[in-house]
């Protein structure tokens, strides 16, 4: 059945794919600029003399600039120019990270361009100079946006320039903090990162390989698997074992355990036990209970086996032996008393 | 139920792929072949057999963003997936016993409603809110934001498992250990005037897992974030099984931005590590340990090129009886940036009940123009001996070139010895395509 979605899902990849196709890379550069803005701007010519078109515009278009220099030497330009220069303004195709509208913010009264404009693009520049979010928040107070992440009314999109703002700083072990970050806060974390970023790392179960394999040319970035992690992984288990268990499954484990003949489903004549000896004596220092009392999920590596015929069930269950010994942790009668007998897993021992 | 969740993804996905044009289109593409051994099994006494695996791997990653559509604001659709082809022996973690195999990691479409109150998501997607956990489901979720910085969450779906197979926890990867999952969390934000990010998250949420109608998982939880001022975040979380009836993980970090140069945190992190496996697993039964660590860290610019760090964490683990024993975990780390080369040192430290190690790693990339050179060498020493060694090393070399129109290649090579392999040698040689197309850039 999950063939159907995997159909639907490269369909719309494909029809998605299909409108793209007159879409063209970002890669362009744009030439650098030719107006020496701030002479003009410090002899208090109106910007409008050049930029009249923007007043009455309600969006930003990548390809409208509302450029348009005075054919005629007027009032605004005579003051310094007796001719004017001969200029031949570049088309500009750079991409705006706003959306924003100049109509209805210029009708305000006192508001100016520079109000927001503090810094004007300079001959030879190629870069013009970015308007800050003081300038936005000088008057919208966007605290619950912000808070709420809501970032999209105004910003195109997030996801793909370098975020300046120090409370989303990674810094740290990050690693370590990220996840405890995440949960109040998951939304902020979307406003940037596509859920594709975090599948790389948190979906093991569908993922081609480890990170630390399709990426060694990222050396500077922490990867949980780097190096020879199958030597150090029953190592790193008993530090965390809950680590482990949120991203890989018991019979992840176990298809390796396998392989390697360290598991009970390992093919016939290939079974090397792990086990030190003492395992199943009684009274042993090393006797399995001591281990599966202190990480029962090192047993579940290779013995999980749900509520079917597992190998503890063998000893510990009244329908398979006489005298069973209670196998169950301090305290545990206490929170399952006769009623949870009869479903879940204390069925597998105590039911009818 | 399970078919109401895939009808939803085929309407969206269909409504936004064809009747939508997408702003921005972020497309990856990456052709990856790896070549090395692995050893297989051999019966007690015998040296195990190297069989030579090659996937060949195709990774296909798209996101096409701001698509225009009467309906939805700030619709996209996201795409992560994969193909491989075997070409020697079947690699132990193909998910498959079949050669030519492949998965979806990442598939949904998600837009807003009700100028951007209402989001809905739907298709393969991963749930991080709450206690959540990460899990990742073929389904849906929706987050509404009422007035007052109320928010409620819910999500529903069919947890993951490998390669499209069974989902049962006892016969699948899926980590969830079930077929149905469903839960939600209900938020507070609180803002507070003045710099921005300051302010208090307070969230409430739920999460339970069933397979074939019994319950595998079925945990509530609280979460905190407290920024009272904005160079200093508080954050803190508990989950309790309310099946065990016991707490489940808990953790309480405090993170300081001190200045411009220096960061500092301190943690604290409660886990039982048996509520993390099914309460449909027999193993379920026989324990209920509870670890703990404590400890903190610090990065610090030196100048504006080197920066150093160094954390600790003291673990406290079950022992014998009712006793506790005290384990360590230390790392120390230092990264120089040169202008186009970079050199870093690690050193780490682990010791638990068992064992543990001393870690060496040091690594540096090196950029020409287009072309760039990585080193990476890992080394470990083991408190106990390993299969017999005490020692494991690799080392890896990678050099790759920016072919241009967004295609780059990448040629990597590994090799070592480890305890399992007196002899390691891999080789992986990739080619990407990365480009982002961008129509238009407001509505």
């Amino acid at each position: 059945m999950d063939r159907h979605l995997l159909v639907v899902a490269l369909a719309a990849l494909a029809a998605t794919g299909c409108t793209a196709k007159d879409t063209r890379p970002v890669a362009k550069a744009d030439p650098p600029y030719v107006f020496p803005h701030s002479p003009h701007v410090d002899s208090d010519v109106n910007c409008k003399a050049c930029h009249g078109s923007i007043v009455s515009e309600t969006t930003l278009e990548a390809r409208v600039r509302h450029v348009g220099l005075p054919k005629k030497n007027t009032e605004d330009c005579s003051g310094c120019h007796d001719q004017l220069p001969k200029l031949a303004i570049p088309a500009r195709t750079r991409e705006f990270d706003v959306r924003f509208n100049h109509a209805a913010h210029l009708a305000k009264p006192g508001m100016k361009c520079t109000t927001c404009h503090t810094a004007t693009p300079e001959a030879k520049q190629v870069e013009p100079p970015r308007v800050s979010m003081n300038a936005c928040t000088a008057c919208h107070k966007h605290q619950r946006d912000f808070a709420e992440a809501r970032c999209s009314p105004c910003h195109v999109d997030l996801k793909r320039y370098e975020k300046p703002v120090a409370a989303f700083k990674h810094t740290g072990d990050f690693l370590k903090l990220h996840g405890a970050l995440a949960r109040p806060s998951a939304e902020t974390c979307a406003q940037c990162h596509e859920q594709t970023f975090c599948a790389d790392c948190h979906a093991a179960t569908t993922t081609p390989m480890r990170p630390s394999i399709s990426f060694p040319e990222e050396v500077k970035r922490d990867f949980i698997h780097r190096g020879d992690f199958v030597s150090r992984h029953m190592i790193e288990q008993a530090a965390n074992p809950a680590s482990c268990r949120k991203c890989h499954g018991s019979q992840f484990c176990d298809a390796c355990h396998t392989l390697q003949g360290v598991s009970p489903t390992a093919p016939d004549g290939t079974f090397r036990s792990p086990h030190p000896a003492g395992w199943n004596t009684v009274g042993s220092a090393t006797h399995h209970s001591r281990t599966a009392r202190r990480d029962i999920t090192s047993c579940a590596g290779c013995h999980e086996q749900g509520r079917g015929l597992a190998v503890c069930l063998q000893c510990h269950s009244p329908k398979t032996s006489g005298a069973p010994t209670n196998p169950h942790p301090a305290g545990f009668l206490r929170k399952h008393d006769r009623d949870d007998q009869t479903k879940g897993i204390c069925l597998t021992c105590h039911g009818p | 139920m399970r078919t109401t969740p895939r009808m939803f993804v085929a309407a969206l996905a269909i409504v936004s792929a064809t009747a939508a044009r997408a702003d921005v289109v972020e497309a990856t593409s990456t052709t990856l072949v790896t070549t090395g051994q692995q050893p297989r099994g051999g019966a007690a006494g015998t040296t195990p057999d190297l069989v030579r695996v090659s996937p060949a791997f195709e990774i296909i990653s798209v996101s096409a963003r701001e698509i225009r559509n009467p309906v939805f604001s700030d619709l996209e659709v996201v795409f992560s997936g994969w193909g491989s082809l075997d070409l020697g022996e079947l690699r132990w973690d193909a998910g498959s016993s079949e050669k030519f195999t492949g998965d979806i990691t990442a598939g949904y479409v998600r837009g807003s409603l009700l100028k951007r109150a209402l989001t809905i998501r739907a298709g393969r997607a991963l749930v991080a809110s709450g206690v959540g956990r990460m899990l990742q489901l073929d389904g849906g979720d929706v987050l509404l934001r009422l007035p007052a910085g109320v928010s409620l969450s819910a999500f529903g779906g069919a947890p993951v498992s490998q390669r499209f197979g069974t989902r049962s926890g006892t016969r699948s990867w899926n980590p969830a250990g079930g077929d149905l999952a469903y839960g939600g969390r209900l938020g507070w934000t609180l803002p507070l005037a003045g710099k921005y990010g300051r302010g208090l998250d307070l969230g409430a949420s739920a999460v339970v897992v069933e397979d074939g109608g019994d319950v595998v998982r079925k945990d509530a939880g609280l979460d905190l974030r407290l920024a009272p001022v904005q160079a200093l975040t508080l954050v803190a979380n508990a989950t309790y099984s309310l099946e065990a009836e016991r707490l489940a993980a808990a953790t309480v970090e405090a993170l300081w931005a001190v200045n411009a140069k220096l960061f500092a945190n301190v943690d604290y992190r409660f886990t039982a590590p048996d509520l993390f496996l099914s309460r449909l697993s027999i193993l379920s039964v026989f324990a209920d340990s509870s670890r703990q660590d404590i400890g903190g860290g610090f990065r610090y610019h030196l100048t504006g090129d080197l920066q150093v760090g160094a954390d600790y964490h003291a673990l406290l683990e079950p022992g014998e009886g009712d006793s506790t024993t005290l384990g360590h975990e230390a790392a120390a780390r230092a990264e120089w940036d040169l202008g186009p080369t970079t050199v870093g040192g690690e050193l780490s430290y682990l010791t638990v009940t068992d064992n543990g190690w001393v870690g060496v790693r040091a690594f540096g990339r090196h950029e020409v123009g287009r072309a760039f050179v990585t080193g990476d060498v890992v080394f470990h020493t083991f408190e106990n001996e390993v299969n017999g060694e005490k020692v494991a090393v690799t080392g890896t070399v990678s050099a790759g070139y920016q072919l241009g129109s967004g295609f780059s290649a990448v040629l990597a090579g590994r090799a070592g010895m480890t305890p399992f392999l007196e002899q390691q040698a891999d080789l992986m040689v990739k080619l990407v395509y990365n480009q982002t197309y961008r129509v238009r850039e407001v509505k």
